[in-house]
């Protein structure tokens, strides 16, 4: 497979979710580095909109919109997303590697990519009555991303329908077991460090 | 030559002196004034209205007053003082100086005494009514104190028979009903005709239960529902009517949603409020501070032009909205300093003062407004009357004194829409995140440019079908000469 057709393959994906994925799980059609691309390029056009949006449709406080952040969140969340997909799946006898699951969440992500920034200026020209136009545009897209998304785990799991919801569900709910280890490893460093602070003070402070 | 320019230095100092003079006088104030913008968050401004006086028992040359609960400036520019401790009435002149003083009155041939008097009102006839809270009456005196009526034990069917009718605030609309405030009643207002009958309740507010505390009362025991505190509505805690006969009363809220309510004669709300605003004073607070929780409003009165400011009891804070529902203003604050209060009970306005009743220090506090005040004042007066056009004018003077000011954005922005001048008023609109407004001016300036540039672009179009044409038939060409050459 040359580069080039790597590279448009998102877009066979988009257009036959069900061979694409396919393809991704047994055929190395895939490629990591391009769906975390395409998770940038999200992160970034989601920043955008939310910065550039027109003044009819943009509700967002120009003040608190960080594109770094929002970009980093974005990878952190579907990294996290992936990890706990992958942490059930792998229980349940799903087929899909981590790498797989990175595939489909980065590669479903392309409609939003594709419509976010030509709507964003699309929103420039609309007035308040014709907002629901850049509602549609977005809301399609991303009915476009979940559809993709649960064909993609789907596919690559070798998953029934009702198989893949349930897993979903199931991700949900390693998701807040995840976060909620990291909280408690966060506040179990802070202590070891102030037990080592307290530590340390105490030999200074004797010898 | 140079002698004269240095000597002009001095003189531009003292004039510059001069005209900071309101500035520096607002910077030695004991509050911030300050407003919320469109997201919510505080800007400070210059000082809307400045301390001017306090006026207590003392300076009026009598008692100390105890406890004084209300206050009414009458349409003669008179003020009456419901100095509740001390059971009397006392009537200052429209200069703020003691006229006289009603203790007792001639009730049928013997002398009668008020008993805590806490509201008064006065019509424009100089009719007086008293609401004489623990003698649970209204007593209604005409000027020198000659007595009227009396409304007392209301009866009715939808009042319980051990009732106990103590009025607390009163006011009276163009047609002589009557409207009390009284304790421990949840149903509403209690509305009197003109005979002094009972009608009804005016403004009954209803019971919010949230579903998260239906969601607990589906679970819990009789007799834990019957130890759970009740869900009754508020009670009214000011009142004020506008010429129009509408009725302004506020009440507690501690989600600090909506204090404020415009009763039209129907008894119905009817006050204007933003999409997502609330009209209850701070939009955000600290709730375990010693001034923490929501504001709670104590009294309202209605300016004219629309305009209404309510006083706070929690910081001590004057809130002053228009007629759409937006802020305009916020000033004052707790404290024992002049222009502060410990306990504010009443709020009315004398001329362009605000004259504000503390009930615990026994003082009127009366602010007059600065530069900045009064060009807010005069601008919402002027839209209120429709006259936008000269309120622009005014708008930008505000907007000299404050950039943040979204509503003079929206003022100016409204009569460059108005004139035509689209462009304009979308840049102003749009400071003044007024999103409706707005949109009309965009979609007037697109029309515009687009049919300014509709001959461009359907001759472009023209242009390029003809030269896609000329290309193909080149082409077709080429292709008859490649095939002749074979």
């Amino acid at each position: 497979m040359s580069k080039k057709e790597k590279m448009l393959y998102p877009f066979y994906v988009i257009s036959h979710p069900f061979d694409g994925f396919y393809e991704i799980r047994h055929r190395e059609k895939g490629s990591v580095p391009l769906a975390l691309l395409l998770v940038f390029l999200f992160g970034l056009s989601f920043s955008l909109n939310r910065r550039y949006a027109g003044f009819v449709v943009n509700l967002n406080n120009p003040l608190y919109v960080n594109a770094v952040s929002e970009v980093i969140g974005t990878f952190l969340f579907v990294l996290l997303i992936a990890a706990a997909n992958w942490s059930i799946t792998c229980l349940m006898e799903g087929e899909g590697r981590f790498r797989d699951i990175l595939t489909v969440i980065g590669y479903s992500m392309l409609p939003i990519v594709l419509t976010l920034i030509p709507i964003t200026v699309i929103s420039w020209f609309i007035a308040a009555d014709e907002e629901s136009l850049y509602y549609l545009v977005i809301y399609i897209s991303i009915i476009f991303f979940v559809i993709l998304f649960l064909i993609g785990i789907m596919i690559v799991h070798n998953f029934s329908f009702a198989k893949t919801l349930f897993t979903l569900v199931l991700t949900l709910v390693s998701l807040l077991i995840i976060i909620f280890i990291i909280l408690l490893i966060f506040s179990l460093l802070d202590q070891i460090k102030s037990f080592l602070l307290s530590v340390y003070t105490e030999i200074v402070l004797r010898v | 030559m140079k002698l004269k320019k240095l000597l002009l230095i001095p003189l531009i100092v003292i004039l510059a002196g001069i005209n900071c003079e309101d500035a520096y006088a607002s910077e030695n104030l004991p509050y911030q004034t300050y407003n919320y913008d469109y997201w919510g968050d505080v800007f400070y401004t210059p000082a809307a209205y400045i301390p001017d006086q306090s006026i207590s028992g003392a300076d009026l040359g009598t008692d100390q007053m105890v406890t004084p609960q209300d206050m009414y400036v009458a349409e003669d520019g008179k003020t009456y003082i419901c100095d509740s401790g001390n059971n009397r009435i006392l009537i200052l002149n429209s200069d703020l100086k003691l006229d006289h003083i009603i203790d007792n009155f001639d009730n049928q041939g013997t002398a009668d005494t008020f008993l805590n008097p806490s509201g008064i009102y006065v019509s424009s006839k100089n009719e007086l009514y008293i609401a004489d809270t623990d003698h649970m009456r209204v007593v209604v005196l005409d000027e020198s104190g000659g007595i009227i009526k009396i409304i007392q034990n209301p009866t009715s069917e939808v009042l319980d028979s051990d009732f106990q009718f103590a009025p607390l605030k009163v006011t009276v609309d163009y047609a002589g009903r009557v409207y009390v405030v009284a304790k421990n009643m949840f149903q509403g207002i209690m509305a009197f005709d003109e005979n002094g009958d009972f009608s009804g309740f005016s403004g009954t507010i209803q019971v919010e239960i949230s579903s998260y505390d239906k969601f607990w009362r589906i679970f819990s025991t009789k007799s834990q529902r019957e130890r759970q505190i009740q869900f009754i509505p508020t009670e009214f805690t000011g009142i004020d009517i506008a010429p129009d006969g509408f009725v302004y009363a506020t009440n507690v809220d501690t989600n600090g949603i909506q204090s404020i309510r415009r009763l039209n004669p129907k008894g119905q709300d009817v006050i204007k409020k933003k999409k997502t605003g609330n009209l209850s004073g701070d939009l955000y607070w600290s709730d375990n501070d010693e001034y923490g929780g929501a504001s709670r409003i104590a009294d309202v009165v209605y300016r004219g032009n629309g305009i209404y400011s309510v006083i706070d009891t929690t910081r001590g804070r004057v809130f002053t909205y228009d007629d759409e529902g937006d802020l305009l203003y916020i000033f004052g604050g707790m404290g024992s300093q002049e222009g502060t209060f410990r306990n504010p009970a009443a709020i009315e306005v004398v001329g362009d003062k605000i004259l504000v009743l503390d009930s615990f220090r026994g003082e009127v506090m009366s602010f007059v407004p600065t530069e900045y005040g009064n060009l807010i004042n005069q601008a919402v007066a002027l839209r209120y009357d429709g006259d936008e056009a000269s309120a622009v004018e005014v708008w930008k003077k505000v907007l000299k004194l404050d950039a943040n000011f979204e509503l003079a954005y929206t003022g100016i922005g409204k009569s460059y829409l108005a004139a035509g001048e689209n462009k304009k008023a979308m840049e102003y609109l749009k400071l003044g995140m007024n999103r409706e407004y707005y949109s009309i001016a965009f979609k007037r300036y697109r029309d515009d440019m687009l049919k300014e540039n509709m001959a461009y672009v359907l001759s472009g179009g023209l242009l390029l079908v003809i030269a896609l044409f000329i290309r193909k038939a080149i082409k077709k060409r080429k292709i008859k000469g490649a095939t002749e050459n074979e």
